[in-house]
């Protein structure tokens, strides 16, 4: 398998106009160019026009699945229909090598009064399969999408999830090696978007590429090598998708921090860099501030490398530059993906506080076993105030503490339960 | 193993090609215009890789059309009648005066009536294909002429049902065509040719400005008076232009020479007109391509 990029995205820009009757004007104008084989001046932006995307340039290995994550209005749609080359560029190229296979929208192509089986050869027959392909596969199309009962029927009368299941069953038997999926999946029920990621990673060591639009992050923590955080047509950071979330959910926090506090709003892109010069990720009202915070051993020793199944206390020390009432503490454990292992705080173990006043420093053990499977994890550490509108970050800090479980025992998963096993003879 | 080709940015463009070898699709600002012989080399190809969705498409929209209805497929039927019917009063009862036609009245309008809907209906489903297409056209890349040229489908089945009153009506009026019947399929070819090429224009026209389906409308309305449907070809200064500015005349006039007498009289008009079917159609084709990634998004 070559490792050369399947998908390269050099500079494009897209633009896109806010008037619907300058829509119909500009249209007209590019039409007539076109048809005339005049050049296109693409570059600059005509009355109420704006760039979708913005100068965006990235590469996708082979293989690799990548998440697409920003607000609304991000330019996250825009981009996966030029990579399927629904419509083109203003500027800058973009490269594909393979066969694209697109989910862009919910039943995309299905006619209403066609039955599912009828939809299921017409669809495929769009994405281009050949009649044999078609019959050789229609049952496992069927199958996929657990629609045998209602194969014969309109499909005006599915539900949504049965739309999206039928839709992803076709785009997954095309056998595509770069697949766009854009949030449809968000309809289906738990029990189809478990059998997708089944096939996604079944995809993904065939080396089909994945990219996908979510705002669901467990979703894309749990199955994205990569992500790309996407901001006012421009992509503000790629990465590892752990680190990526973090930065966004900072954003998303500051950005209704400052609405609430009527400061001025901050750019998506001020604050990313922000972050990233304080090495780790931070952010919060800074009424409090987490001074220091480390794994210690019952004999209060720092550690790093912990047997599974030892006792431990994760210290952490605080100290607070205003009066907080009621203030809660908190830790999560990640994994290495960034998926949440555990998490607690003080609020829900009951253990209660008094209000502190500007300069206390309060010292926070929470002792534990650390009953993890092998690997490496990641902690971070929150204070909250708790308020009538709910919990409010005074200072939260992204993987301040790292360390390893090494074990004795042989066990899979997350976790050690460290069954007992009895075996005999009945 | 990639041989970069800098092709146009469609789907099958791509998905063919790729089935052979493993190729590179690039999407470009300019990516949609390729010139000279190999521009038109894909598109054949992609014609060719898309005949059976054309058709799957066609057998979608014949089968869908009627499903909820009661009458089916007599509903193809009925407004010929409906406008026959009242030609035939107003020729019979001389409100109008129409000239003498080579056959009976009713016969010679009937035919007219249904060519003119072949052409008529096929113009107007060809333009309102894409825009009644919505999602597929914004949301599925693949050659989407195919959703254009299936437009045609409907209106030749629907011409084929009417046949059923028009051969009725003959055997009525004890009117025998002609041996040269036999090829007028020959000379509805171009008719169909001819809408297409509109069609393809006027389906990315109706994309980017709504008012194109609505004036389509009014146009053929007035179109079918200007078109010796209901009469015979005017002789008279200035009449007789509707015989050659309106390029539906000589195809129109040569399907009723081949039932009339199997001699076609103005062989010159009609092939002239042969000529322009083809080459608007090829146009058209050749528009569509070009602009299709940028109004794809209007739909």
């Amino acid at each position: 398998m070559s490792t050369d990029p399947i998908i390269r995205v050099e500079g494009v820009s897209k633009k896109f106009c806010r008037s619907l009757k300058r829509t119909m004007l500009y249209g007209v104008k590019d039409v007539a160019r076109d048809v005339l084989g005049l050049p296109q001046n693409s570059d600059g932006l005509r009355p109420d026009e704006f760039w979708a995307l913005d100068n965006v340039s990235f590469e996708v290995k082979r293989g690799e699945c990548l998440g697409l994550i920003g607000a609304n209005g991000a330019g996250k749609s825009t981009l996966l229909k030029l990579l399927n080359g629904i419509t083109l560029p203003d500027k800058g190229t973009i490269k594909v090598a393979g066969r694209v296979g697109a989910l862009l929208e919910l039943g995309a192509g299905f006619h209403p009064m066609l039955t599912g089986r009828e939809n299921i050869y017409l669809n495929a027959a769009i994405l281009g399969l050949s009649k044999e392909e078609i019959t050789e596969k229609f049952d496992a199309i069927v199958d996929f999408a657990g629609l045998e009962e209602f194969i014969d029927s309109p499909v005006k009368h599915y539900s949504s999830g049965m739309y999206v299941r039928l839709g992803f069953a076709i785009a997954v038997h095309a056998e595509p090696d770069v697949l766009l999926i854009d949030e449809a999946l968000a309809v289906g029920d738990a029990h189809f978007v478990q059998k997708c990621f089944t096939a996604f990673s079944q995809f993904q060591r065939q080396g089909v590429t994945i990219l996908f639009v979510s705002h669901d992050m467990n979703v894309v923590r749990r199955f994205c090598q990569e992500t790309i955080w996407l901001e006012v047509g421009t992509i503000i950071r790629r990465g590892e998708p752990k680190n990526i979330i973090d930065l966004y959910n900072a954003m998303v926090f500051e950005r209704i921090a400052a609405k609430t506090q009527q400061a001025k709003s901050l750019s998506a892109a001020d604050i990313a860099s922000r972050k990233s010069v304080n090495s780790a990720q931070r952010f919060g009202t800074g009424a409090a501030e987490i001074v220091d915070m480390t794994l210690l051993n019952l004999q209060l020793r720092p550690v790093e490398i912990v047997t599974s199944g030892e006792e431990t206390i994760f210290r952490i020390v605080v100290r607070f530059k205003d009066f907080v009432s009621d203030a809660v503490f908190g830790i999560t454990i990640r994994d290495k993906r960034g998926l949440e292992v555990y998490g607690t705080n003080t609020l829900w173990k009951k253990s209660k506080l008094k209000s502190c006043r500007v300069g206390d420093v309060v010292q926070i053990d929470f002792r534990q076993n650390l009953m993890l499977g092998q690997g490496d994890y990641f902690v971070n550490v929150a204070v909250n105030e708790k308020r009538a509108e709910g919990l409010v970050r005074l200072d939260w800090i992204a993987d301040v503490i790292k360390f390893s479980i090494v074990s004795d025992d042989e066990f899979m998963g997350f976790c050690n339960l460290n069954s007992e096993i009895s075996v005999h003879f009945i | 193993m990639e041989e970069v080709i800098n092709s146009t940015p469609s789907a099958v463009a791509s998905t063919a090609a790729q089935r052979q070898g493993e190729l590179e699709i690039e999407y470009t600002p300019s990516g949609a215009r390729r010139n000279g012989v190999s521009g038109w080399r894909i598109m054949f190809a992609d014609l060719v890789e898309s005949r059976r969705l054309i058709w799957l498409l066609i057998l979608r929209d014949i089968s869908v059309r009627y499903r909820q209805s009661i009458l089916g497929y007599i509903w193809a039927i009925i407004p010929q009648l409906a406008t026959v019917s009242v030609f035939a009063f107003l020729h019979a009862s001389r409100v109008l005066p129409i000239g003498g036609t080579r056959i009976a009245y009713v016969a010679y309008a009937l035919w007219g009536i249904s060519v003119w809907q072949l052409f008529a209906g096929c113009l107007s489903s060809c333009t309102a294909s894409l825009v009644s297409s919505g999602s597929l056209v914004t949301k599925v890349n693949f050659p989407r002429e195919a959703l254009v040229i299936a437009a045609v489908g409907p209106p030749v089945f629907d011409f084929v049902v009417r046949l059923v009153p028009v051969v009725a009506v003959f055997i009525w009026y004890g009117v025998t065509p002609s041996w040269g019947v036999i090829f007028a399929p020959l000379v509805l070819l171009p008719v169909m040719l001819l809408a297409l090429g509109l069609g393809f224009v006027l389906s990315i026209a109706n994309l980017v400005i709504r008012d194109t389906g609505n004036a389509l409308g009014t146009v053929l309305t007035i179109g079918m008076f200007l078109t010796p449907v209901l009469y015979p070809p005017p002789v008279r200064w200035p009449f007789f232009l509707v015989n050659l500015l309106n390029p539906l005349s000589p195809l129109l006039t040569a399907s009723q020479d081949l039932i009339a007498d199997g001699v076609l009289t103005r062989p010159e008009m009609f092939v002239a007109a042969c000529i322009l079917s083809l080459v608007l159609a090829l146009a058209g084709w050749r528009a569509f391509r070009v602009t299709i990634p940028r109004v794809a998004g209007y739909a």
